[in-house]
């Protein structure tokens, strides 16, 4: 059975890719996950200076869901690429290191360094973090905006880029093409959907921040339809993303047109998801005859079940 | 930590492993003492917690403090019902199954061979401290517990700390059982009496303040158990985050009450930064 895939040039031997924001700088998980069913991984969001976040509290389950606001705490580009990274590359996985910016300047001068550190494979491009307001610049949910910071990450770098893109745009096929012309090699979505939850008890909000983002299953259906309409919808290749929790899930967003998938909140509940995940993968490719896995990517049919 | 008892400088493996439940000891109306057999042997130090995934008890696994460890390799979890997590574990049939992710997070420390124990818990803060004081116990060695609660049924577990030799004095709010009042009215004399004391604590925030104000005043080291809401107890979410001085020195920063905590050194938190939580 061929489970490898290619995505924005990246030859991954499994499909699966660990979400950004969830798996830490990568090697946090390395006791209790089965690193070999997974393809690739993506490392909490970096800038060019250690940030420290948010606030508690952070996060806050809600069905089937999860609210967080970190607000993107982590080490600095630099911290990351001394420290985290040799943990990380010792694995031999392959490293995508997803960038955010408070500025367009910040996001070309992180692609330059990433271009030159050994060791990363691609840069994730970060143009839609919820929690993180600053300059009142939102990336993600303006094409003009999310193509602008794709072209300063793509002058930057000889590495794949690869926005991920915010369910906030009201076309995210309309973003996925222009940073398509920008220069993108693949895009990922979805980020956590902006949300709230409020103690009634207390007429509090539930999160110091207010207002967070969501994942987790409750969002995969929405996942789902916005993975088929960018991939319909532009040239691009997708990895797509949304409350994963086992291979059926993968399989959605694969038949609707990603060509890899990234496991991000499921990770937290059960880190046997990435086994569960790829042996369910080789199962159903077995009994339905597929002698490659990157065969099913779009390959949904017309018509319903009944 | 920046003192260190001699436990062991190599954390346990961790692993996520299926645990069955065995007993359930209903300790008061809203608490109880459940015993779990874990599918492999264990090794847990006094201190670390386990995150657990039940089946009707949400989506995220929840963190509990390992309140004992057995020779058989099962332990038990000391749990009080507060919302959907701990009310499915509660009512989890004898027989049956919850994934267990464990052991985690940092360790109370055995105090130096010249200082005396002084714990000071509030309610299932007490949790962590039966496999501390049957450690204690262990290599022959006594301490003085305090432990709180709003009334009588809430100090769990008060003869288990008598039959490991601790010397426990208790303290209720509604006067239903020992001092009438907070457990903390009952520290200086603790102190007192220890001669040369090492503090222990978990319990509500508003306690712990309590306890490391009193601490500080006298000068005494202070490890204590802090727990924040969790969302994976493996240092990835940084939901958990403590406004703290790192281990390694430094500034202050947000640090993961499940990997540089639960337990701290009480001296290097920064208590009335962030709102506390109930």
């Amino acid at each position: 059975m061929d489970m490898g895939v290619e995505v924005a040039g990246l030859r991954l031997p499994t499909p699966l890719i660990a979400a950004s924001g969830t798996f830490g700088y990568g090697d946090e998980y390395r006791q209790v996950a089965d690193y070999d069913c997974i393809g690739a991984i993506s490392v909490k969001g970096l800038y060019l200076e250690p940030r420290e976040g948010c606030p508690p509290p952070r996060i806050w389950e809600t069905p089937s869901g999860m609210l967080n606001a970190i607000g993107l705490q982590e080490v600095g580009i630099r911290r990351f690429l001394a420290e985290k990274l040799p943990a990380v590359r010792a694995l031999g996985k392959i490293v995508i290191a997803n960038i955010c910016g408070s500025s367009l300047e910040e996001y070309g001068e992180l692609s330059k360094i990433l271009d030159q550190a050994e060791g990363v494979s691609a840069i994730e491009v970060n143009i839609s973090c919820p929690n993180v307001a600053e300059g009142g610049i939102e990336f993600g949910c303006d094409p003009d905006m999310a193509a602008r910071a794709t072209e300063v990450v793509r002058r930057g770098t000889r590495l794949p880029v690869i926005p991920k893109l915010s369910p906030s745009a009201s076309d995210m096929a309309a973003v996925a093409r222009r940073v398509a012309d920008a220069g993108a090699d693949a895009v990922s979505l979805i980020n956590t959907i902006p949300a709230m939850a409020v103690d009634v008890e207390t007429r509090r909000p539930r999160l110091a921040n207010v207002v967070g983002g969501l994942s987790g299953p409750a969002i995969r259906p929405i996942a789902v339809r916005m993975v088929w309409e960018v991939a319909q919808g532009s040239r691009l290749p997708v990895i797509g993303m949304g409350g994963i929790a086992n291979a059926e899930d993968a399989l959605e967003f694969l038949l609707v047109g990603a060509a890899a998938v990234q496991i991000g909140t499921m990770n937290f509940v059960d880190p046997g998801v990435w086994r569960r995940t790829f042996d369910g993968l080789a199962a159903y490719c077995r009994r339905h005859e597929v002698a490659a896995l990157r065969h099913l990517t779009g390959a949904m049919r017309p018509g319903t079940t009944g | 930590m920046t003192f260190s008892g001699g436990t062991a400088d190599r954390p346990p493996p961790r692993a996520d492993l299926a645990a069955t439940l065995v007993t359930r000891d209903q300790l008061s109306p809203d608490a109880q003492l459940l015993r779990f057999e874990s599918e492999a042997p264990l090794r847990v130090l006094p201190g670390q917690f386990t995150m657990v995934r039940v089946d009707g008890g949400g989506l995220l696994r929840r963190p509990y403090s390992y309140c004992d460890l057995l020779d058989d390799g099962a332990f038990t979890l000391l749990v009080k019902e507060v919302g959907v997590g701990t009310r499915a574990l509660m009512r989890l049939p004898v027989g049956g199954e919850v994934s267990s992710l464990g052991p985690l997070g940092t360790t109370f420390d055995l105090p130096p061979p010249d200082l005396t124990p002084v714990i000071v818990a509030g309610g299932v803060g007490i949790a962590p401290f039966v496999l501390f004081c049957r450690r204690l116990a262990e290599s022959g060695r006594r301490g003085i517990v305090l432990l709180g609660g709003r009334r009588r049924p809430d100090l769990y577990l008060w003869e288990t700390f008598e039959r490991f030799g601790m010397d426990v004095r208790v303290a209720s709010e509604d006067g239903s059982a020992g001092h009438h009042g907070f457990v903390t009215a009952l520290l200086e004399a603790a102190l007192a009496d220890a001669g040369q004391p090492f503090l222990y604590s978990c319990g509500p925030t508003g306690m712990l303040l309590r306890v490391a104000e009193l601490a500080t005043a006298a000068g005494v080291p202070h490890q204590v158990s802090i727990e924040r809401r969790m969302g994976c107890g493996m240092g990835c979410c940084l939901g958990c985050v403590v406004w703290a001085q790192p281990p390694s020195g430094g500034p202050a920063e947000y640090l993961r009450s499940c990997t540089e905590g639960p337990v701290f050194d009480a001296e290097t938190i920064a208590w009335n930064r962030d709102p506390h939580p109930l």
